[in-house]
């Protein structure tokens, strides 16, 4: 079979173009697995900052600020081996949290396109292209929900930091933690999502088309 | 192989495994089918026609036998060939008609176009004009959802024709439709044979497709069991007899 009698390779922009326009028209679908997304890192991302400011009270608050939370109670409880048996069941909690919540979300939103792969194949998609068109849409809903995930977590961490603080709460977590929880909850947000949408659309995009959509979910 | 003949299969086998089970939904198929032809491969539900119809589009591949299509072995192709032979050699037409249902009718047209290279200006242009033939050119703006059954198999039909392949396929494309329906979108299949000599295959066990077909092809458990041909139908009165039924 001559060389030239080979399916061309899309190039990156127009895979692009096809899926935002998926997006797009999914809109509320769109809208709802992101929204797990955001809700997932919320949760991580507030948990990791009230847990730094926590740990940053004993090293970095100013005498009176832990005068006045040893009168009122507060730092006793905070430092007690309890509340941190607790704060690590939470920590836990939040990264299983957005793990199956995220990895559930995409995974259901690839495997009910099952058929589209299917049928995409039949008309001449390459199984990369299937990959590069799922990973364009996770990594599009992936950044978008988990920036606005963490600005949620952070808002709600900081907003319960400056009530229990006072004016201190902005300067017990130095700026390179702080960078590191972004980092961190960044990372992890998008990564799961790419990862649960990438591995359904993995094995789907290598099946043989009439497996694809014979297969039902 | 002769040489007029665009599909041809030599002692195809395919197996399945259905749990501890081994099934061979194609025993043994050797048919050859000429350019231009109309056939139709008729069976009950189980008897291998989906497979092999998936055979000749090269959606699956023969665990013993070669099929050669347009004198390419399909064994032999490695992915992107297949790909290329799924795009612009045949056309595919599905009984639940298979559209991409976040694209309009449109887009649904083009995707095979996008998928060959084509640029979007003359991709949407010919999408429109093939639409314009099976009678939606108003609805290009259409999502399937917003379109009826036999609407949306037209759009099926306009996009199995957009890279202007030689092989039409079609796997019971009148399966979910009512009787009119169907009888239009089988005299639009015919047409295609008889003005731009398109070979159409097609799945089926609807009897109205037989009265268009050229030759249809009975298939029972893997094996055909007979051939015949449209000479052979007793069309003159309008009723066609079925020796192994559906």
């Amino acid at each position: 079979m001559p060389e030239t009698e080979k399916i061309a390779i899309l190039p990156y922009r127009k895979v692009f173009q096809i899926a935002w326009q998926g997006l797009r028209i999914r809109l509320v679908k769109t809208f709802l697995v992101t929204s797990c997304i955001t809700l997932a890192l919320a949760f991580l991302t507030y948990i990791l900052f009230s847990n730094g400011m926590v740990a940053g009270v004993a090293e970095r608050a100013s005498e009176a600020l832990r005068q006045r939370l040893a009168r009122e109670g507060i730092l006793e409880q905070m430092l007690s081996a309890e509340q941190r048996t607790q704060t690590a069941w939470m920590l836990g909690i939040a990264l299983m949290n957005s793990f199956v919540g995220i990895v559930n979300a995409m995974l259901i939103s690839v495997t009910e396109r099952f058929r589209e792969i299917g049928t995409m194949k039949c008309l001449g998609g390459l199984d990369s292209f299937i990959v590069k068109l799922y990973l364009f849409e996770s990594l599009c809903q992936g950044i978008v929900g988990t920036a606005l995930g963490m600005v949620i977590g952070l808002v709600l961490a900081y907003a319960e930091g400056v009530s229990l603080f006072g004016r201190e709460a902005w300067t017990l977590l130095p700026a390179a933690s702080v960078l590191r929880i972004l980092a961190a909850s960044f990372f992890s947000g998008v990564g799961l999502t790419v990862l649960g949408a990438l591995y359904p659309a993995w094995s789907a995009a290598h099946m043989e088309p009439v497996d694809a959509m014979r297969s039902e979910v | 192989m002769p040489a007029d003949a665009i599909v041809s299969a030599r002692g195809v086998k395919r197996r399945y495994r259905m749990g501890e089970e081994e099934v061979w939904a194609l025993a043994g198929v050797d048919l050859d089918i000429q350019r231009g032809e109309y056939l139709s491969i008729m069976g009950p539900s189980g008897s291998g026609k989906s497979t092999l119809f998936n055979m000749i589009g090269g959606l699956d591949r023969p665990t013993q036998g070669t099929v050669v299509l347009d004198g390419h072995d399909i064994r032999k192709m490695d992915l992107r060939q297949i790909a290329y032979v799924r795009c612009r050699k045949v056309g595919f037409i599905f009984q639940t008609f298979n559209l991409v249902q976040v694209m309009t009718a449109e887009q649904n047209v083009m995707l095979p176009m996008t998928f060959a290279g084509v640029d979007d200006t003359t991709a949407s242009r010919r999408a429109r004009e093939l639409l314009q033939r099976v009678g939606l050119g108003e609805r290009y703006d259409h999502r399937p959802e917003q379109l009826s059954g036999g609407q949306q198999q037209r759009v099926a039909i306009a996009r199995a024709m957009a890279n202007d392949p030689d092989i039409i396929l079609a796997d019971e494309p009148t399966g979910n439709l009512d009787l009119k329906t169907g009888e239009e979108i089988i005299s639009m299949l015919a047409g295609f044979k008889r003005e731009q000599g398109k070979t159409i295959i097609s799945a089926t066990h609807d009897h109205k497709m037989l009265a268009a077909s050229d030759r249809v092809v009975y298939l029972v458990d893997g094996r055909i069991t007979d051939v015949k041909t449209r000479d052979q139908m007793d069309i003159s009165t309008g009723t066609i007899t079925d020796r192994v039924g559906s």
